[in-house]
């Protein structure tokens, strides 16, 4: 598997990527980081002790690393949840889009996780 | 392209490691990269690291302190003036953009960002502050170097006499040292003289001056050997006085303090505690604190020096003889402060001076801020940044000029606090241009001008100069105006104001003016010499060419008779004589000038009578005697209408009429040159050189 076919399977924008950070060196290198970052668990947990704040920060660093990545389908639904719990948000659509962020958020890490095996062996 | 050599150091404030790794990454090749994981973590490493972060990358949303609250704190200590910040975010929202550039940001980037602008932003924004830095650390250092500069014109000039004085060369610098060690050791004991660490600087720098009267004592009493008669005695005593008149004969500097204390200096160094000195026999402490000390200085700086006539004293016998009144009268509590001194003279005089003076500066820098127990590490900052600021503006009033510094938005201008005394404006002033009193000192054609040549100029080309009047305190006084513009680093450039300063020039201007004089006047005369009176003549005649003119050539007969006769400085006198008489005779617009030896010549314009007119001329020029001396006087005389309106023309013309007088054996008599009796040209009474003295002699 390419870093292109990573891109491909998690829906990202792998040419926009390349654009912004200018080497397929950086992209890897922070693709894979991407597994290590805390900020999708951050968001986990806080959403179920209830902790709107917290929550809408880390929905927040999640788009804005998005964003650099050019993660387009993760980004798309992050985004959308961050909007809803800056309103301070609880219902039902915050639930619902909570839901699809999980879903996003597990592609994302199934396509890089293939990915790492295949370049790490 | 300017390159970054010392390694910068980039903070980055932001929650994600993710996004500090991306950010460190892209800069980590060129900077130094401290990370901080939240606002409070990012103001602690501030703090820890003080003015050595070249630039902080802020994130806004962030747990414990998000990014406004770091804004609000780096306004607090005023590290944002210092401290340029870059806001990267995702948030979008113009209102969250516009409260980040109103506490102080340089720059906002959006996320997701492009790696090449956020390198070529920071680069940037790297190289615009250190270029202020250094600009003003130039400033400072200019400034400086003056002071240096004074004080190294002082040193130069109190050698001189010293040298003619046949001391050491070492004299003016010990007394220099004793006196600043003196003066501190005094002040730690009393506040009585109310002497501040300015004025030991300033006194210590005119001791240098206090024998400067001794110029004017004669060598051969100077450095006589033996002892003085009470006649030679008198006429050195004098030296004191003759100082003082020196620096008092100084107008433009008598509010320097530095003229002050060199004036007090040197009327007083020899006055006496007991009230038996000279010259004015003050006595306890009506005699200046500056001159008691210099004067204990010098004392002991001879007791303690090889002389050609004794061998040095050791610092315990000097003080022994001065406390025994061998050497004149002193302020028991200076007396006090010598021997407690005797380690810190040793050691000043010895050599390792340079390094303990520094050490002290440093040393009162520590003492002021221990004073201030409450200080904490920015606080401190905050401090020595202070110190620095006083530092500027302490050197800056040292130098006499009104400094100022223009910003079109909002349109102020900002002066330093001498300017400001100076011009009675405020130091900061909103809107110059609707105040009466700022608009009244400049002229509002001047103002124009200056503004033009401030836009016009490029920013790779700022600087500007002109020379105009500005009133001040309703006296009009020459200055000249320098200013820099200064231009934004956007592309196009966009003018943004200027800074600059003014300079008193009036006294020199009037000198260049009076210089100009001399060179246009004849110094025996006064009337115009020959080079200015052409070139007058030639503008009038290109001015008006249709007009009519007559140029006269006189000279005095038998001059060189008067001259063998009765002597040159006689001669002097005719002339001088003959010219008040030439001044008198001429109208207004009418040229007289001397020609050169007892050549005098007349140029006017007349309107249809030329007879009338040079007979009035030469009947009050010509006839009387002067003393013993019968002023007789011949006179050519060449109009335009005859001789043409070249200057050349109607010289030589004018000097052919006279020729023939004088070659008539008829003097005494004036002749017009016409054309149809024109002689040879090189026939003249003139030039090249003086005719007369062949032709008197016969």
């Amino acid at each position: 598997m390419t870093l292109k076919e990573c891109y491909a399977a998690l829906n990202g924008d792998y040419e926009e990527a390349m654009g912004r950070l200018r080497s397929e060196r950086l992209v890897q290198k922070f693709v894979l980081k991407f597994l290590e970052d805390g900020s999708f668990d951050l968001l986990c947990s806080s959403m179920e002790a209830g902790d709107l704040s917290e929550a809408f920060r880390a929905a927040h660093t999640i788009k804005g690393v998005c964003a650099n990545m050019a993660f387009s389908a993760l980004l798309d639904s992050s985004s959308q949840l961050t909007e809803l719990l800056r309103a301070g948000e609880t219902g039902a659509q915050t639930q619902e889009l909570f839901q699809r962020v999980k879903a996003d958020y597990a592609q994302t890490a199934q396509a890089i996780q293939a990915f790492r095996e295949e370049a790490g062996g | 392209m300017e390159k970054i050599t010392d390694r910068q150091k980039i903070l980055i404030v932001d929650d994600s490691e993710m996004n500090r790794a991306i950010l460190a990454d892209m800069l980590g090749g060129e900077f130094d990269i401290i990370e901080a994981e939240n606002g409070a973590d990012g103001i602690a490493m501030m703090q820890k690291h003080s003015m050595d972060i070249s630039l902080v990358l802020l994130d806004i949303v962030m747990p414990v302190m998000d990014g406004f609250g770091v804004l609000t704190e780096m306004n607090k200590y005023r590290w944002i003036e210092d401290i340029p910040v870059i806001m990267i975010s995702a948030e979008r929202g113009s209102s969250h953009i516009e409260r980040a550039f109103e506490l102080g940001i340089t720059d906002f980037i959006s996320r997701p960002f492009d790696a090449l602008i956020v390198h070529r932003r920071v680069v940037n924004t790297i190289l615009l502050y250190a270029k202020q830095k250094r600009l003003a650390a130039m400033v400072t250092e200019q400034i400086y170097e003056k002071e240096q500069r004074s004080s190294l014109m002082i040193d130069i000039l109190s050698h001189c006499v010293e040298f003619r004085n046949g001391e050491s060369g070492m004299h003016v610098r010990n007394v220099h040292i004793l006196t600043e060690t003196l003066l501190s050791a005094l002040v730690r004991k009393t506040d009585r003289y109310h002497v501040n660490q300015t004025d030991i600087s300033v006194i210590s720098m005119a001791s240098a001056l206090h024998d400067i009267g001794k110029i004017a004592i004669p060598e051969e009493i100077l450095n006589k050997p033996g002892k003085f008669t009470p006649e030679e005695f008198a006429i050195m005593k004098t030296h004191s006085m003759v100082g003082a008149e020196m620096l008092e004969n100084l107008p433009s500097y008598q509010n320097e303090s530095l003229v002050r204390f060199a004036y007090q200096i040197c009327r007083w160094h020899h006055e006496r505690w007991d009230g038996r000195g000279y010259p004015d026999g003050l006595k306890g402490d009506e005699i200046p604190i500056s001159a008691q000390i210099v004067a204990m200085a010098d004392v002991y700086d001879a007791l303690t020096s090889e002389r050609v006539y004794k061998p040095p004293f050791s610092h315990e016998q000097a003080v022994s003889m001065i406390v025994g009144g061998e050497c004149g009268q002193f302020n028991p509590l200076v007396l006090e402060c010598l021997k407690e001194c005797e380690d810190e003279i040793r050691e000043e005089l010895t050599g390792n001076g340079e390094q303990r003076r520094s050490q002290r500066e440093i040393q009162n820098v520590a003492r002021e801020l221990h004073k201030h127990k409450e200080l904490n590490a920015s606080e401190r900052t905050l401090e020595l940044l202070e110190h620095e600021r006083m530092k500027y503006s302490f050197f800056a009033s040292l130098t006499k000029e009104i400094q100022f510094e223009y910003t079109i938005t909002p349109p102020t201008l900002v002066l330093n606090s001498w300017g400001s005394e100076k011009l009675d404006l405020p130091e900061a002033l909103l809107d110059p241009y609707q105040s009466a009193e700022a608009l009244a000192i400049i002229d509002s054609d001047v103002q124009a001008r200056l503004a033009d040549a401030l836009h016009s100029t490029t920013p790779g080309n700022p600087v500007v100069q002109c020379d105009c009047k500005l009133n001040i305190q309703g006296e009009e006084r020459w200055h000249r105006i320098v200013a820099r513009a200064s231009w934004s680093s956007e592309e196009p450039p966009r003018y943004t104001g200027c800074i600059g300063k003014a300079m008193d020039i009036h006294n020199s201007r009037l000198e260049l003016e009076s210089l100009e004089r001399q060179a246009s006047h004849d110094a025996l005369t006064g009337l115009v010499n020959r080079a200015y009176a052409q070139k007058r003549i030639i503008e009038r005649l290109e001015d008006r060419p249709a007009g009519r003119y007559a140029m006269a050539i006189l000279d005095l007969d038998y001059f060189k008779s008067a001259n063998d006769t009765y002597g040159h400085m006689f001669g002097d006198e005719v002339l001088k004589f003959l010219a008040e008489r030439l001044r008198h005779s001429i109208r207004g617009g009418d040229i007289a000038a001397r020609v050169g030896g007892d050549e005098f010549l007349i140029f006017l314009e007349y309107k249809d009578d030329l007879e009338s007119a040079i007979e009035g001329i030469y009947s009050r020029v010509n006839g009387g005697v002067y003393k013993d001396f019968t002023i007789s006087v011949s006179m050519g005389v060449a109009s335009n209408q005859e001789a043409g309106s070249e200057y050349d023309g109607l010289f030589r013309c004018a000097d052919q009429a006279l020729y023939v007088v004088k070659h008539s054996g008829n003097k005494g008599r004036y002749n017009y040159y016409h054309k149809e009796n024109a002689i040879d040209t090189a026939t003249s009474a003139v030039s090249p050189i003086d005719a007369e003295g062949g032709e008197e002699s016969k």
